[in-house]
């Protein structure tokens, strides 16, 4: 693909493998929490299992895949190549060395500090300078879309930058400045501390600084399943997107106003003022009509390839869908899931209501639903779409293909539904053990135990996916075609400047985040007696 | 900011548009989050504009319409704050030795007490030891036995003292009692806590698992006094804990489960 295909399967392969990794720690964590498992003789285990699957799924897989299913999209989009296959190999060796250093860090021991790694807990150094390492290398990726963004446009003045480009654009700007946050945490707060060259640490400052960050990465994450919504989709399903021009004014928006929304996360901080949780709060519902306007588009699309494949009245177009393509019926999964996730996520977001499920596995059903269901079994659709491109062969089967899709599914749902209602019951999060006998607890059991054993089907949901690639991989070669990505009812000719370009928007999204994060995050250089010494959870 | 490439300026209009409406949502919003919400709070009647701004921004504010009823006296006169954890490490334990020899009369030489009332004081560190001096000096905690001994202790005294007591080598370190039926409770509470009464584990502060700063280990301590001690904490006899960290787990304990606990402890080999 534009003699890409190396650098991209690397992006897919390595991603996969470290899926292969950290699935089975999150389906080990809920099984051994759950009635049907003794109690752990040492709950260190646990913690050290969920900062690896957390730090696996938060910072090293999406960012592959968002790296990898960014080069297609410029390449394929653009119709060129890559000008500088140098730099986005060292961006991927970056990733990786990075998440070695901090996986290898947190299997030793040292640093079971989970992926949020909020202070004053410390682990060893290495583990957030192996973040940090693979966060500087998907900058690396950054600054290469860009540039691509750019020289396509002094090549073609005036004329619209496709979809697909416009769109990974605004997810590396959203990435750019979202990273901040945490970049910032780890250069100025928590490297300092785990050398030991000063002694304290701010936690209301470094959790308002993660929070920076924290929001906007779950966009960052999804905006490759967006792109596949509006670029893949379409054609796939054998119709056209309805509006392109729709599509750009979604991303603009998810650019916007994902970031200056964090302190939601931060609700029974402290530190934050009620004012600018309820700013925080308005802003956070506004990221829902980009996803709104998105779902619209989508349902609009299908319609168009429903009723051009001979469906007929109402809802007489959805049983005319391809079904049988995998990226029809995994968009269909992703959106039931982020339409659930997306409901509850509105819970979470409201000042009010957030209390009744702060800290309970309720947050941890929400964000799997939303990330582990609606954006990875997108990232599935992304890699059968393109696997046959990238390898040259055909996929194996597609009754497989399908049986993954509807496993993973199923699984996902299954697990985090009753999560979200042990959550409404008051179950904590984060925790290695529960004592199911005290009668308090005792009605989580049963939903406990239904959780642990979909995590079951989730493992063999994964397992199947990795049998898909790998034996998809060994296959005949055959010739394929060139990928194509979905034409517009009516492609834009020509396009306002705020519907194509960036410059006036990222200082929109400047301006904005220094309204909503200055005063939370200056106000800490003004408060006394803040900081706390950290504690260190290295084995000594 | 002029994008790069000429384009058609038809579109220009719309950053207008956007951006009058992103800022009049924005301006709203704060109107509504920082002066509305809060002005309609009970109590805010007494504030004025620019309170009740500071109040929505969460900054700390002096006026006395604010705080209108805080009354009360801390815990202990102690606060870990960091300039208190550096001077835990500035005392001399040699003329710490030479002010223990009244103190080991009842503590013991070694510093295991020979009666089960009186606390071993050896297996402490510096900071647990130093915030009880302080506290029966300063009357946080009773001091009916030990006012006497410590009303002429000066600041430095007290650092002493702690240093030389947390220095003598702990004959308790790495020990645990056999299992038993009869402490099966207690090593529950200690390993495990009990997350349903929302009880963390008593080894997570206490050791060995963990130390926090000012809890005293508790390997090999008294049976009589940690018993005594419990009872107290539960009944609110004794409150020089910060917080009430240890008054509102010894409230939730059984009869039971406090005697298990003082068993246990007191129990290990030397």
């Amino acid at each position: 693909m534009y003699g890409s295909s190396r650098l991209i399967l690397a992006h897919f392969w390595a991603a996969f493998a470290v899926f292969a990794v950290a699935i089975p720690l999150g389906v080990w964590q809920m099984w051994v929490r759950s009635p049907l498992h003794e109690w752990l003789p040492n709950p260190e285990l646990y913690y050290r299992a969920v900062t690896a699957h957390g730090t696996t799924f938060a910072y090293v897989f999406p960012t592959l895949i968002a790296m990898g299913f960014g080069y297609v999209a410029c390449v394929v989009s653009l119709g060129r190549p890559l000008h500088s296959m140098r730099l986005a190999w060292l961006a991927f060796s970056l990733v990786i060395v990075g998440a070695v250093l901090a996986l290898a860090t947190v299997a030793a021991g040292d640093a079971s500090v989970l992926y949020t790694f909020y202070p004053p807990l410390s682990g060893s150094p290495n583990y957030y300078l192996g973040i940090l390492i693979a966060v500087v290398g998907s900058w690396i990726w950054v600054g290469l879309m860009i540039s691509h963004f750019l020289r396509w446009k002094r090549d073609y003045p005036g004329l619209p930058v496709p979809l697909a480009m416009f769109a990974t654009a605004a997810g590396a700007l959203l990435w750019s400045w979202t990273s901040l946050g945490v970049g910032a945490e780890i250069i100025f707060m928590i490297l300092p501390n785990a050398y030991g060259w000063i002694d304290t640490v701010d936690p209301g400052l470094a959790r308002v600084l993660f929070s920076w960050t924290l929001q906007a990465i779950v966009y960052f994450w999804l905006i490759p399943a967006y792109i596949a919504f509006y670029t893949l989709l379409p054609q796939a399903a054998g119709g056209r997107l309805y509006s392109d021009k729709m599509g750009r004014v979604s991303f603009l928006l998810l650019l916007i106003f994902s970031m200056p929304i964090g302190v939601h996360h931060l609700y029974a901080d402290p530190q934050i003022g009620a004012g600018f949780k309820f700013l925080h709060a308005v802003f956070t519902g506004m990221v829902a009509v980009p996803t709104l306007l998105t779902i619209f588009t989508i349902c609009a699309s299908l319609e168009i390839a429903g009723r051009l494949r001979g469906g007929r009245g109402l809802l007489g177009w959805v049983a005319a869908l391809p079904w049988h393509q995998p990226i029809v019926l995994a968009s269909a999964m992703s959106l039931v899931m982020l339409g659930l996730g997306g409901a509850s996520g509105l819970i979470n977001m409201s000042y009010a209501l957030n209390s009744t499920i702060h800290n309970t596995q309720w947050v941890t059903g929400h964000f799997h639903l939303i990330y582990a269901g609606a954006v990875v079994i997108m990232y599935f659709a992304i890699a059968y779409e393109f696997w046959p491109h990238l390898t040259g062969r055909p996929l194996v089967s597609l009754k497989l293909v399908r049986l993954q899709l509807w496993t993973w599914c199923i699984g996902m749902l299954a697990t985090t539904l009753p999560w979200h209602y042990v959550g409404l019951l008051g179950e904590p999060r984060r925790m290695a053990y529960f004592d199911f006998t005290n009668p308090l607890m005792a009605p989580q059991a049963f939903w406990d135990s239904m959780s642990a054993i979909s995590g079951l089907i989730l493992l063999f949901s994964a397992a199947l996916l990795l049998y898909i690639l790998i034996a998809s991989h060994r296959t005949q070669a055959t010739v394929m075609d060139t990928p194509r990505l979905s034409l517009a009812v009516e492609p834009p000719r020509s396009l306002p400047r705020s519907l194509n370009s960036f410059g006036i928007w990222i200082l929109l999204v400047t301006a904005l985040t220094i309204a909503n994060y200055g005063f939370p995050i200056a106000q800490f250089l003004f408060l006394d007696n803040s900081s706390v010494p950290v504690y260190s959870v290295e084995v000594p | 900011m002029t994008p790069k490439g000429n384009q058609p300026r038809s579109g220009d209009g719309r950053f207008a548009v956007w951006i009058g409406a992103t800022a009049g949502l924005f301006l709203s919003t704060v109107v509504v989050g920082f002066v509305w919400l809060p002005s309609a709070q009970p109590g805010a009647a007494a504030l004025d504009w620019w309170e009740l701004i500071c109040s929505a921004a969460g900054w700390p504010t002096e006026s006395e319409s604010f705080y209108p009823n805080i009354a009360g006296t801390p815990a202990s006169t102690v606060s870990w704050t960091p300039a208190t954890r550096t001077e835990m490490y500035t005392g001399d334990a040699a003329r710490g030795a030479s002010l223990a020899s009244t103190c080991k009369n009842c503590h013991g030489s070694d510093g295991v007490s020979a009666d089960a009332i009186f606390p071993n004081l050896v297996g402490q560190s510096v900071a647990a030891l130093y915030k009880q001096l302080e506290d029966f000096k300063r009357g946080k905690r009773n001091a009916d036995v030990m006012g006497v001994y410590v009303s002429d202790l000066s600041g430095q005294d007290m650092l002493d003292l702690a240093t030389y007591f947390a220095s003598l080598p702990n004959p308790f370190l790495d020990k645990y009692p056999p299992e038993s039926p009869d402490t099966a409770l207690a090593l529950q509470l200690i390993e495990k806590g009990s997350p349903a009464r929302g009880l963390a584990p008593c080894s997570a502060c206490h050791g060995p698992v963990a130390f926090t700063l000012g809890a005293p280990g508790l390997q090999g301590q008294q049976r009589a006094y940690l018993e005594q001690q419990l009872r107290a904490l539960a009944a609110g006899t004794r409150k020089n804990d910060i917080n009430q960290q240890m008054r509102s787990v010894a409230r939730q304990l059984t009869d039971a489960e406090i005697s298990q606990l003082s068993v246990y402890y007191s129990t290990m080999p030397q």
